[in-house]
């Protein structure tokens, strides 16, 4: 294993209940990675579900889809660069997603796979692409998404895309 | 190079741009801007330029990429990157 | 609308009810960001920012709840795109305004979410209709 989920913990500034990577299992830095999140019944979201539910509805919300594969992204981009301390100096912002298509609900019990490849780095910013699978199946996929290094300071003062 | 586009027909270009940032194919003339025209952020326009790169199968510096703000620009570029195939 | 597990806990207002509008339906709806999101805790201890997906997520409850009458039950299929422009934070109301057309096989929605201080994302999401 590659990154423990320690060094998870310590390399993404997301804490209970938005740390959505476990623990990544291949790095090729600069190029791609993958990495894995356990989906359970003891998710937080599911906790204020009605006394009766049918599987329909524990069906894990497909935004958390796309934002535990963006932190998997995240882990590619600073790889080459840590910051420990992340939100001291500059946080990654998700600037855009696009082509995000979900292929079938993921309930608990999956284990997610996600892919994640760099299709460009500039200076400040950086351009992913990649899907998730459970079970050796593509359940997510996304054509782009675009995140950039911004100074954290920036996000306190005044918005700025997050 | 086979499935790259090889000639660069300004149309789908426009096409492309368009569909990008989000906007209607009318609103991109040629020498719309981008960023004043359109109020395009420079994350965005990076990606417009990303996606031209992996769509005709070339790569620019990101000095090339910075530059391009209009349909002109990027094709221009793309006709001269393209050009040496 | 069957129970939607999402990480947002406020439910979306209807402020508009869809209306018909040359070839689209139109219609508005809004979430009141509270301090109590659970998201805030873990997103960032100490720096309380609203997760941009999770702004996609009041797109997404706000289309469902405000779809277009004579669509079939909805299902969310794709986000096409999501630009995001302007931070959220907790005390916000999010103003989101609904575009839906429909394309042969599926219902498109074009979201605009926006704060008092501005827009915040701009949307369009893809959903499949039930074959009933």
């Amino acid at each position: 294993m590659l990154i423990s989920p320690a060094g998870v913990r310590a390399a993404l500034p997301h804490r209970y209940p938005m740390l959505l990577v476990d623990r990544v299992t291949e790095i090729v830095p600069g190029e791609r990675l993958t990495a894995y999140k356990a989906v359970t019944l003891n998710e937080p979201w599911y906790q204020r579900l009605g006394p009766v539910v049918d599987d329909a509805e524990l069906a894990y919300p497909p935004v958390l889809l796309i934002e535990s594969w963006g932190q998997a992204a995240g882990l590619l981009a600073q790889y080459d660069h840590p910051e420990p301390e992340a939100l001291r100096t500059n946080v990654m912002v998700v600037g855009g997603i696009s082509g995000a298509v979900f292929h079938r609900p993921v309930l608990p019990g999956e284990l997610l796979e996600h892919d994640v490849r760099l299709v460009r780095a500039l200076t400040d910013t950086m351009i992913f692409e990649g899907e998730c699978r459970s079970g050796g199946e593509v359940v997510f996929e996304v054509e782009r998404v675009t995140m950039a290094y911004r100074p954290a300071g920036m996000l306190r003062e005044q918005p700025v895309a997050h | 190079m086979s499935n790259a586009v090889q000639t660069v027909d300004r149309e789908q270009l426009r096409d492309t741009i368009a569909e990008v940032v989000d906007v209607d194919r009318a609103a991109v003339a040629d020498h719309t801007d981008l960023v004043t025209d359109l109020g395009v952020d420079s994350l965005m326009a990076l990606e417009v330029v990303v996606v031209l790169e992996k769509k005709y199968q070339v790569k620019f510096t990101e000095d090339e990429m910075r530059a391009v703000t209009t349909l002109h620009g990027a094709h221009e570029l793309l006709v001269a990157k393209t050009a040496g195939r | 609308m069957i129970g939607r597990t999402t990480p947002v806990l406020e439910p979306p207002v209807v402020d508009r009810a869809p209306e018909a509008l040359a070839d689209r339906w139109v219609a508005a709806t809004s979430t009141r960001i509270t301090g109590e999101e659970i998201v805030f805790a873990g997103h960032y201890p100490d720096f309380p920012i609203f997760p941009g997906v999770c702004v996609v997520d009041c797109a997404i409850g706000g289309a469902l709840a405000a779809p277009p009458p004579d669509a079939a039950p909805l299902t969310l299929a794709a986000v096409d795109s999501a630009r995001f422009v302007g931070a959220v934070y907790p005390g916000d109301t999010l103003d989101v305004t609904l575009e839906w057309r429909r394309r042969e096989d599926s219902w498109r929605c074009q979201a605009v979410a926006s704060t008092e201080r501005g827009k915040a994302a701009s949307v369009r999401l893809r959903f499949r209709e039930a074959s009933c």
